[in-house]
């Protein structure tokens, strides 16, 4: 038995109880009796996890209803409790957990709304960052611009899928009650200009273009990577479209 | 900006409210782990709500009375964040929530052991040189009536006040509630506060368990304060003086002139006290 004063198996034991197993803690409880206070302390602890997932995946919180997704946080933070003490981005790998997540497989989209709701966390916590306007490339000779390379905000997110998971996301979102997934590529944009964070579908020709600029790619090398694997895309429109949504901070 | 008196916790959702308000002496206070991002809406608010308020940060997650010492970046995280937002106060409190690598967001109790003031100083002075600040350390609110602690609470606070030069957040709600649920006298433990040792006041709303057949109270920080805390408060600020006086509220959350009308009546308390003998030598020797 561990001395009363071991800090270290206090813990340890404490620790243990709050999971369900409080045979450890005896030592430091009053004899012939299961304290209400251990179930405050679970309840708590498992409820301050909880409700960051909550914050952090309002739209799985949405779709699935709150008795679903409660259960299904609470099984998740059992598994993967906070290894830092602010909550502000816990839970990043809930949606991969998803997908594993047996009672989650009549909903096959979810890991995905998952993916698409933590792109708009990173967005709200990302870095700050001027954003270039229309006026600040029309200042540029259109003979230089093709040489120029764009620097992506740091608040800038997309995803692609092969499915119509963003449209969904964002019909959610606007707290629409019909949802309908279509059966096309979609991609979407996550971006922060002054007045907020903005979120818009984009051509999914915009993600390799976006890629290459984040590559450090010159403006004439990401036209030309975005017309190679589409070559349809009207790049022009796709590059007006993203300095419009604030997706680039400068010009170098 | 006027010396702080009564000030509300901070929620974005309050951040244009906030700063719009004129009330003098207003300050507002919260949890930095809130606030650890690089940048967005959540630190410009609170940038906003800083430059006509002062604001205190008040922590949850140092596991201060956890066996290991505290976590070298979160330390390193809130130096940066004291040295954006220069906060008058900064605390913590006495209690763990990290074991292990992994965290349980609350605040855990432990024994009051000397072992236990041994770590818990070695601690504080950590986050104290750190901050390269004095810190106010918070008494919790406490459910489990726990064996094996060799001292009481104000005793071992106490004891942590004389050992590293803290200051005490005094949490009265959570002292009114620690004594319904562990069978205690909330006017006696006020009475034992080293008064000079005080360096803000906590006041909450308390509700009971709904869970069957659970006697205790739980600090829910989700109602208003109730009226036996508003009397230990008025005993309490009439022994020891003024204290910057902080409403608590974080779930059931009210709108803004709701909460300042509750913050108001702290701040009347506060202006109604007689000048303190302690501030008339201070302002004698000033002169």
């Amino acid at each position: 038995m561990p001395a009363l004063n071991d800090l270290a198996a206090f813990q340890d034991a404490f620790a243990g109880a709050l999971i369900g197993e409080p045979t450890k803690l005896t030592p430091w409880l009053a004899p012939d009796e299961t304290p209400p206070g251990l179930a405050v302390y679970r309840g708590s602890t498992t409820s301050g996890m909880i409700d960051a997932l909550e914050a952090n995946y309002p739209t799985v919180l949405q779709i699935v209803g709150r008795d679903w997704f409660r259960a299904a946080a609470g099984r998740f933070a059992a598994e993967h409790p906070p290894t830092e003490p602010s909550l502000l981005a816990y839970g990043a790998a809930f949606g991969a957990w998803l997908e594993h997540f047996a009672p989650s497989a009549d909903l096959p989209y979810l890991p995905g709304i998952a993916r698409l709701d933590r792109l708009w966390t990173e967005a709200l916590f990302a870095a700050d960052a001027p954003v270039l306007n229309a006026c600040d490339f029309a200042a540029i000779p259109p003979a230089r611009l093709p040489f120029l390379r764009v620097c992506v905000h740091p608040a800038v997110r997309w995803a692609v899928f092969d499915q119509g998971l963003p449209g969904l996301w964002l019909a959610s979102r606007a707290g629409d009650s019909e949802l309908e997934i279509e059966d096309t590529p979609q991609a979407m944009l996550v971006t922060r200009p002054a007045t907020g964070i903005e979120t818009r579908l984009i051509a999914p020709a915009a993600t390799t273009f976006l890629k290459a600029c984040v590559g450090g790619k010159h403006l004439h090398r990401a036209t030309a990577d975005t017309l190679a694997r589409h070559t349809e895309a009207e790049v022009s429109r796709i590059f007006a479209g993203l300095i419009g949504a604030g997706a680039f901070t400068a010009l170098r | 900006m006027a010396t702080p008196s009564a000030g509300l916790g901070l929620k974005p959702k309050h951040f244009r409210d906030a700063a719009a308000c004129p009330a003098a002496g207003l300050w507002f206070e919260v949890h930095p782990e809130n606030y650890l991002c690089d940048g967005g809406p959540r630190l410009a608010g609170l940038t906003a709500v800083r430059e006509v308020h002062p604001l205190s940060l008040h922590g949850v997650g140092l596991s201060l009375a956890g066996d290991e010492p505290p976590d070298r970046a979160h330390l390193k995280a809130l130096r940066r964040l004291a040295d954006r937002f220069e906060p008058f106060l900064v605390s913590e409190h006495l209690a763990w929530s990290r074991r292990g690598g992994a965290y349980h967001p609350d605040l855990l109790p432990f024994p009051r052991t000397m072992s236990a003031l041994v770590r818990i100083t070695d601690n504080v002075d950590a986050m104290q040189t750190a901050l390269g600040r004095r810190v106010l350390i918070e008494n919790p609110s406490l459910y489990l009536d726990l064996r094996g602690h060799e001292m009481s609470e104000i005793e071992f606070l106490s004891e942590l006040v004389r050992r590293t030069g803290c200051g005490l957040l005094l949490d009265v709600n959570n002292v009114f509630v620690s004594c319904a649920n562990l069978g205690g006298d909330a006017e006696a433990y006020l009475d034992a506060v080293p008064a000079e040792a005080v360096g803000e006041i906590h006041l909450a709303g308390h509700e009971r368990d709904a869970r069957p057949r659970s006697p205790l109270l739980i600090d829910t920080h989700g109602a208003p304060v109730a009226p036996e805390v508003w009397a230990l408060y008025r005993r309490l600020v009439h022994r020891i003086g003024s204290r910057p006086t902080l409403i608590e509220r974080d779930d059931e959350l009210p709108q803004f002139p709701k909460l300042m009308a509750e913050r108001d009546i702290a701040d009347a308390v506060l202006q109604s006290l007689a000048p303190h003998p302690d501030r008339e030598i201070a302002h004698a020797c000033a002169q």
